[in-house]
């Protein structure tokens, strides 16, 4: 299942928004632009006041006031611009706080199942790539459009203030750029997006080469691997070629709107002054203006750029939000420890059903374990006990309360799922603990770490319990991985766990030292262990063979092998009997 | 635009980050000149504009409206266009100056990758390796593509220089020296911004981590709560960041102003003694236009030169990175073959233990110790050519390491125990040699009993599989593997613990079917499983690196080889009968006969076996 990504209108709605929560913040910022601006355009007009002096005649004191009130501008505009982009950055830093919080918030909100299915390649790549995207363009593209956008419109303006006729001639080259920079813009988005995906393309094939130097030498799969490269390259070759067209027409295009607009004005200006309308101080203005705009107009056109990207960041992130929630809490308060399926169905697709109407009674304390062949439905059964899912059809109850309708703090505490699935999270081994039990003091991390037999190696890394692991931190080992998060269900105490396979993936020897860890979580609670080993079945309480979506046999180990069945044919096989 | 990747990356010299970039501008003279040519073309235009506008001003301001005017401005007008040609084409010829070199960079790492098997994870963190396609090689190519425009700088920057001194010797000089002073006080400002940029990037990028590690470990967090934990963390982090961005505005707000106080200081001290000169009569109006002019267009081959400089370093620091990954020595194969290739039906034989491979046998090999038992079957392919001296395995008598490579490899496969499985289609990554058909691709995933993955991949066979086979589970993952290799079907094929992951149903009836399926081939498969070991043709015993025993499953079992031997091996293949913990039973606590105390014993009666063996021997 993928993650939903907003639309449009949404994005805009979310836009609005936050423009209309910081509105008065904004518009502070846009007065200091704008003030910061307009003292930005005394130079050319300065240059044009003193030519018309100089051509009239003037004398040597005229020019000092003209340039000591020029240099009075500088000063002023340099401490505007200084104010207003300290204030711009803060801003900025100050929203993009706020949103990325915001999103990881909603993020480990996400509804169990979501999480489940969506997989961690797509929102790992929108909590880094997205949020870095829309980071980038929040912290530098809002104030550098604030400042071009008002630095072209004030120049503008103020070439039609020093003479509108002039100022004409300035516009010639605009409807054909402005045609440009649409087409342009209608097909960058897409084309650099299709670049940053060709490199991370080749980054990806690089990686898993390099993760699988062994495999590819033991297999001969140099040449393949090579191979990949070169498609990759090639594919990121194919993405640069497209782009590099687009500003092949983009670039000529608004570099010809800047040589017809200084050109036009002379031409033109030259005319209306022969004729007196205007003097060529104003016409050598305008021409300077002409010249000094080219720099905003880039920086705006390489930030809209920017900015489309970054709309789709916001996209794929504001579309998080859209997920709907899968459970909604009753109140009801279960009245004892006893879970119960009735008529359990799951389909992960409409019309598919993975479970058909399965009937379970766990007894309090009990140790059921659930056989089966791969695919039989026995790991959604483990995660429709444990709550992932809300069931498709029937009904899972602890203590006559449908699982899904507890409150989330709730139901962990009372049935928690392991699977063979194993992360170590970024910080200290008490920061992983903690997870479990935020509260939890120095002395019950211990206690859960002596639990599982993992205090000893805990005391001898460098800083103990504060010592950095997961990323970056101390290698941890899988099984002592696997330890720590058996000591976190000893923190949290659920009165029922669901055993997914919990150690398959470590290797004999490391399981064997799991051991003692396991038996100590699973001490006085209710077990349910979905195995392919079938000794763990040999030693539960009941077991439970499921077979295509169905339990066809349950009951102690001894009677099912007394009954002959299935269980009893692969038992005897696995006992070479 | 020539297409990459070239058809040959070519073969680079690795003594030293100049020779190798000038070995890239070597490769690619043709359209560097090119690009040169246009960039001086391009710097060259721009410097002649603010002249000619001051000529425009004065045709205008001494003839009026007329050819004088006419002529600067249609001088102006082809300027522009040929400079927005140069513009446009210099920009392709850059963009091409940079990819080539990148790209050949990247490919030159990815082929040293590609074939240095564990050589490269073990000298380079794989970070580092991805790093020199991401982002050193991209820095090399910046370094070519910066060229021309740094070139046409430095002559834009000599012709402005006549211009003005012709005009006016001091306001020429004031000119051509006082730019680069700006240039120079505002690089040394940089500094303290660079070191507040860098801080708060740390800190983004710890922050990045940290929200990448919360999704990486959200499954596991989302079923155990601790999501507000969490949450508090990454706010804390993320309000670190903001602070670290505060103290950049603060600098980045004083360069900014800075910026903006010190050119136009710059402008109207020039504009100051411009104006009185044009008051004096010793230059015209239209020259103080090209004055003020120059000044405005001058930043930018200033500018310029600072990034030529930046780009150049940081290409000489990629350069030297590109080099670590290519100065990377293959695991095997750098020393020529120096023995021929054994006739078909040669026998591999772990001279050091003693295990042995026939031709055409099916050989399980169990130890006490699964690691001791992989470690012979790893070297048994030949990975590691130093490491593995001086535990020589030989095929038909000669030395693995003396036999040509690519020999050793087309007829040895060993999979190891956690084999990696590429993103991909699903169907070509399981045909490793390329070349077979559906009904060969049906077959194997038959065998390995990996059916269940073609309905979990979308699309079977056609379907994508992501990286490292994500999306499917350990078991299928491991079956995948299994197919894979069988599909291979080499003349010898080693296989380290092909079923670790597999249910016990299924584990039955991939054994049988691989007995089957490798009749008539050599084949070596280390498993303490009975499931499977009751399908070998020989077991091989191994404890403390040597051969104790061999014999079919029964026969050790039932002590054919001696009542030791067939104890120890009850041990360690009873093991997966009994032992709870090793996979997912319930713990020690249910089965009193695990534990350490079991290990003990079970280790001195090796230790016996292999003392009476000796003792035997001698």
């Amino acid at each position: 299942m993928k993650l939903p990504v907003a639309d449009a209108a949404t994005v805009r709605r979310y836009a609005a928004r936050l423009l209309r929560v910081h509105g008065s913040e904004l518009s502070r910022l846009a007065v200091l632009h704008t003030l910061g601006a307009t003292a930005g355009l005394v130079g050319p007009f300065l240059l044009g006041r003193v030519v018309d002096a100089i051509t009239r005649g003037t004398t040597g004191g005229y020019i000092d006031r003209m340039v000591a009130f020029g240099l009075v501008m500088v000063v002023t505009q340099a401490g505007l611009v200084r104010t207003a982009q300290r204030a711009s950055i803060v801003f900025g830093e100050k929203v993009f706080a706020q949103l990325r919080e915001e999103f990881v918030e909603t993020l480990t909100a996400l509804p169990l199942s979501t999480v489940e299915r969506a997989g961690t390649g797509d929102l790992v790549a929108r909590t880094t790539n997205d949020v870095n995207r829309l980071q980038h363009a929040v912290r530098f593209g809002v104030p550098r459009v604030i400042v071009a956008t008002v630095t072209i419109t004030l120049t503008t303006v103020a070439c039609l203030l020093l003479s509108p006729l002039v100022a004409v001639g300035l516009f010639v080259g605009v409807p054909s750029m402005v045609l440009v920079v649409r087409w342009y813009l209608r097909r960058a988005t897409p084309a650099y997006l299709r670049e940053a995906a060709a490199y991370a393309s080749i980054n990806g094939t690089i990686t898993e080469t390099v993760e699988g130097a062994r495999t590819v030498d033991a297999l001969s799969l140099g040449s393949r691997r090579h191979a990949t490269v070169r498609d990759d390259l090639a594919e990121a070759f194919a993405a640069e070629r497209t782009t590099l067209r687009l500003r092949t027409v983009l670039f000529p295009a608004i570099d010809l709107t800047f040589v017809l607009a200084p050109t036009s004005v002379l031409l033109w200006g030259g005319w209306l002054a022969s004729q007196g309308r205007v003097t060529l101080g104003v016409v050598t203005a305008i021409v300077m203006y002409a010249y000094q705009m080219s720099g905003p107009v880039w920086e705006l056109i390489f930030w809209l750029d920017e900015i489309q990207v970054a709309a789709t960041a916001l996209s794929r992130i504001v579309g998080v939000q859209l997920v709907e929630a899968d459970r909604e809490e009753s109140g009801e308060r279960p009245v004892d420890d006893r879970i119960t399926a009735r008529g359990l169905r799951y389909a992960y697709r409409e019309g598919h059903d993975v479970l058909h109407g399965i009937d379970l009674d766990l007894v309090p304390g009990e140790r059921l374990a659930v056989v089966g062949p791969s695919g039989a439905g026995k790991s959604t059964l483990g995660r429709m006990l444990a709550g992932i899912h809300p069931p498709t059809g029937g009904s899972v109850r602890l203590g006559g309360v449908p699982l899904v309708d507890l409150p989330l703090d709730d139901l962990r505490g009372q049935v928690a799922l392991v699977t063979q699935e194993q992360h170590v999270f970024v910080g200290s081994v008490a920061d992983n603990l903690r997870l479990a039990d935020a509260d939890a003091t120095e002395e019950a991390l211990r206690r859960s770490l002596a639990a599982v037999d993992a205090l000893d190696w805990v005391d001898a890394l460098p800083e103990g319990l504060a010592t950095e692991v997961g990323s970056g931190g101390a290698a941890l080992t899988p099984a002592q991985a696997q330890q720590l998060a058996l000591a976190r269900l000893v923190l949290l105490d659920p009165h029922t766990l669901v055993l997914d396979e919990a150690t398959s993936l470590l290797d004999p020897r490391a399981a064997r030292h799991l051991e003692r860890s396991l038996s100590a979580v699973l001490a006085g609670r209710t077990v349910v262990a979905i195995a392919h080993r079938l000794h763990t079945a040999h030693d539960a309480d009941r077991v439970a063979v499921v077979d295509d979506g169905r339990i066809t046999e349950i009951g102690p180990h001894d009677e099912l092998v007394a009954a002959g069945g299935d269980y009893a044919a692969l038992w005897h096989s696995w006992q070479h009997e | 635009m020539r297409s990459l990747p070239l058809a040959d990356p070519g073969t680079p010299p690795t003594t030293g980050p100049g020779r190798l970039l000038w070995w890239f501008a070597r490769r690619q003279w043709g359209i560097q000149t090119t690009g040169l040519a246009l960039g001086i073309t391009l710097m060259g235009c721009q410097a002649l504009l603010p002249y000619l506008v001051g000529h425009a001003i004065d045709g205008g301001l001494t003839h009026g409206f007329g050819t004088d005017l006419f002529r600067w401005v249609a001088a102006l007008l082809a300027l522009g266009v040929v400079s927005s040609a140069a513009g446009a084409l210099g920009h392709r010829y850059d963009v091409a100056c940079w990819l080539r070199p990148a790209f050949t960079a990247s490919e030159l790492v990815g082929l040293k990758a590609a074939r240095s098997g564990h050589a490269i994870t073990a000298e380079l963190p794989t970070g580092e390796v991805v790093s020199a396609v991401a982002n050193d090689s991209l820095r090399i190519g910046e370094l070519y593509a910066n060229l021309s425009r740094f070139v046409g700088s430095v002559v834009a920057y000599g012709v402005a220089a006549v211009l003005m001194l012709r005009i006016d010797v001091t306001l020429g000089l004031v000119v051509l020296l006082g730019l680069p002073v700006v240039a120079v006080v505002l690089g040394r400002l940089v500094k303290p911004l660079h070191r507040k940029q860098a801080a708060q990037r740390e800190a983004s990028g710890r922050l990045t981590t940290l929200g990448a590690d919360t999704v990486a470990g959200l499954r596991i967090l989302r079923g155990i709560g601790g999501e507000a934990v969490f949450t508090g963390r990454y706010a804390a982090q993320s309000q670190e960041v903001r602070r670290r961005g505060v103290a950049v505005a603060g600098t980045q707000s004083w360069m900014d102003g800075l910026q903006v106080l010190l050119p136009g200081l710059f402008v109207g001290l020039l504009l100051w003694l411009g104006a009185h000169r044009a008051l004096a009569g010793t230059i015209t109006p239209g020259q103080l236009v090209t004055t003020y002019g120059f000044a405005a267009f001058l930043a930018w081959p200033v500018q310029n030169a600072t990034i030529m400089l930046q780009a150049a370093t940081r290409a000489w620091v990629g350069a030297a990175k590109v080099l670590g990954v290519l100065r990377v020595v293959p695991a095997t194969g750098v020393r020529a073959a120096s023995a021929d290739s054994p006739a078909p039906g040669a026998a591999l034989v772990d001279e050091t233990s003693g295990v042995r491979l026939e031709p055409g046998r099916l050989v399980g090999l169990v130890s006490a110790d699964p690691d001791e038992a992989a470690a012979i079957a790893t070297r048994m392919g030949r990975f590691d050519d130093e490491a593995e001296a001086p535990t020589p395995v030989t095929f038909g008598g000669a030395r693995l390491a003396d036999l040509p490579k690519a020999e050793v490899r087309a007829r040895i496969v060993v999979a190891e125990a956690t084999p990696h499985l590429f993103s991909g289609r699903l169907g070509v990554e399981l045909d490793v040699r390329g070349g077979a058909g559906d009904d060969e691709l049906h077959r194997v995933v038959a065998l390995a009993d990996a059916h269940d993955v073609l309905d979990s991949v979308p699309g079977g066979l056609e379907g994508d599989l992501p990286e490292k086979g994500r999306s499917l589970s350990g078991g299928q993952r491991q079956r995948v593997a299994l197919a894979r290799a069988l599909l291979v079907d080499p003349e010898v094929l080693v296989l380290v613990e092909p079923t670790s992951a597999v249910d016990a149903h299924t584990e039955a009836r991939i054994a049988a079917r691989l007995a089957q399926a490798r009749r008539g081939r050599s084949t070596l498969v280390v498993t303490a499983s009975p499931l499977v070991l009751e399908h070998v043709d020989e077991v091989q015993l191994v404890a403390d690196g040597r051969l104790v025993a061999r014999g079919t499953h029964d026969e050790l079992l039932d002590g054919a080889a001696g009542a030791r031997v067939a104890a120890a091996y009850q041990r360690i293949v009873g093991r997966r009968l009994d032992d709870e913990g090793e996979d997912d039973g319930w713990g020690a606590a249910t089965d009193g006969t695990a534990g350490p105390d079991e290990d003990d014993e079970h280790d001195d009666v090796v230790e016996d076996v292999y003392a009476r063996r000796e003792g035997g021997e001698r």
